[in-house]
């Protein structure tokens, strides 16, 4: 049984298709980045994984069962905008917590409190951005939940608190919690993420292991003595994603068996022929870049996150 | 622990990969000695800031290589029936490993393979004396 089940969610408001046909299944002790340009549909999927949102079609379970109100006692939820009450201080969100979970540690809420160096006094009105999502991230991990679902866990936080939220969720995964988190710091993804999701216009564009991706996905870039030949049937070789040629210079966009392609472009006759990594950031990039995936072009035209 | 492995996550080599040739490194140079025990997956993915099923991934592979064994309970250890001949191995491993990126990139220069023969032949000799018996 997967910790959070996905299948073929649609979300539409209006004219506008926010998720369209998505299908993600998050195994347990997983960290499962979800990213995607604003728009994308991150948020959108949260929601219905949460029933805050109701499907147009599709459905989504967590550890087997349809989200309910029990879910969210073994959930730990940090949206992308606060939910946190204005009025209210530090320490009362405790009081609230410790109410409503019967999970809430709240000598873990005090010990995160301090790493995250927040004033129990202060009301929430009167905190930075920074400030509110630490609080959200210390009441969710103070809950000791089995599952996370953290919309955007970085954003306000400085560099020593992203790597201090970083480490609550490798710690989390580690004790066998799974995690599906939003991201646009792909610095923190490629640490703490085991998996990704890539979602462009509401559609998945890409979905895998990233160790995996970073084996398989690579540039083959063959240089000639004159202007680059065409490169035949390699356009529509199912391991090649895109060709750009410069001049002299070919470069096939590869998916998976790059030495394959590297071979196939060395009958081209180039003079030279070399294999470049990419890392996760040119991953992401190329995958959400424009032609990639024609079908998806006509879906949504949000600009904002929905 | 006194080994401690660095990864980076930027790079486009899969962190699983660049933990095992760290781990092969320690063994081979002797920074990790036979018998001598690992971090535990969680502890190693604290300390390093990264996933620990990717952890998890090295060290099996690792065991699978037969460089570590892995005792339920007790821990991750270096091979303690590690004899010379497998430390031998690990070097012998690592070293493929960067000599191939060596001669990629050589390669990717357009030399052809007698030119990368003759330039390998002549760079051997500045760095080893030709005393060797193997």
């Amino acid at each position: 049984m997967n910790a959070i089940s996905i299948r073929t969610l649609s979300k539409r408001y209006g004219e506008q298709l926010a998720v369209a046909d998505l299908t993600l299944e998050v195994g347990t002790g997983s960290i499962c980045a979800l990213l995607g340009p604003n728009g994308a549909g991150k948020s959108t999927t949260f929601k219905c994984l949460l029933g805050l949102a109701r499907p147009t079609a599709g459905s989504v379970e967590v550890e087997g069962a349809p989200v309910s109100a029990a879910t969210f006692q073994s959930l730990g939820y940090v949206p992308e905008r606060s939910t946190l009450y204005d009025w209210m201080t530090v320490r009362e969100h405790r009081t609230l917590a410790r109410r409503l979970y019967h999970t809430f540690d709240a000598a873990r809420f005090d010990e995160l409190c301090a790493t995250f160096k927040l004033d129990s006094r202060k009301r929430v009105k009167r905190l930075s951005k920074g400030q509110r999502t630490a609080l959200a991230l210390a009441l969710a991990f103070a809950i000791r939940p089995r599952i996370f679902v953290l919309d955007e866990p970085a954003s306000g936080l400085d560099p020593i608190f992203q790597r201090v939220a970083l480490d609550l969720m490798i710690d989390a995964a580690a004790g066998g919690a799974t995690i599906l988190f939003s991201s646009h710091q792909i610095g923190q993804v490629e640490r703490a993420a085991d998996r990704v999701a890539i979602l462009k216009n509401g559609r998945l564009v890409l979905d895998g292991n990233v160790d995996e991706l970073k084996g398989e996905r690579k540039v083959v870039e063959a240089i000639f003595e004159a202007d680059a030949v065409s490169p035949n049937g390699l356009a529509r070789d199912p391991r090649v994603s895109r060709i750009e040629r410069t001049g002299r210079i070919l470069r096939a966009y590869v998916n998976n068996d790059a030495p394959g392609v590297a071979r196939e472009v060395e009958t081209l006759g180039p003079r030279a022929v070399t294999t470049y990594d990419l890392s996760l950031e040119d991953i992401f990039l190329n995958a959400v870049a424009d032609g990639e995936h024609p079908n998806a072009a006509s879906v949504g035209t949000s600009q904002g996150e929905v | 622990m006194p080994a401690v492995f660095t990864v980076d996550p930027r790079s486009g080599i899969p962190l699983y990969l660049q933990l095992i040739d760290q781990v092969k490194r320690a063994v081979a140079l002797g920074t990790l000695s036979a018998g001598e025990q690992l971090p535990t997956v969680k502890a190693l993915a604290v300390e390093l800031t990264v996933n620990p099923n990717t952890v998890a991934r090295a060290y099996r592979e690792l065991e699978r290589d037969r460089v570590i064994e892995t005792s339920p309970g007790r821990g991750s250890f270096v091979r303690s029936d590690g004899t010379p001949a497998q430390l031998r191995r690990a070097a012998t491993d690592v070293g493929e490993a960067t000599l191939g990126d060596a001669i990629r990139a050589v390669r990717a220069l357009g030399l052809t393979e007698s030119e990368v023969r003759t330039l390998f032949e002549r760079v051997l000799a500045r760095w080893y004396s030709g005393d060797d018996d193997a």
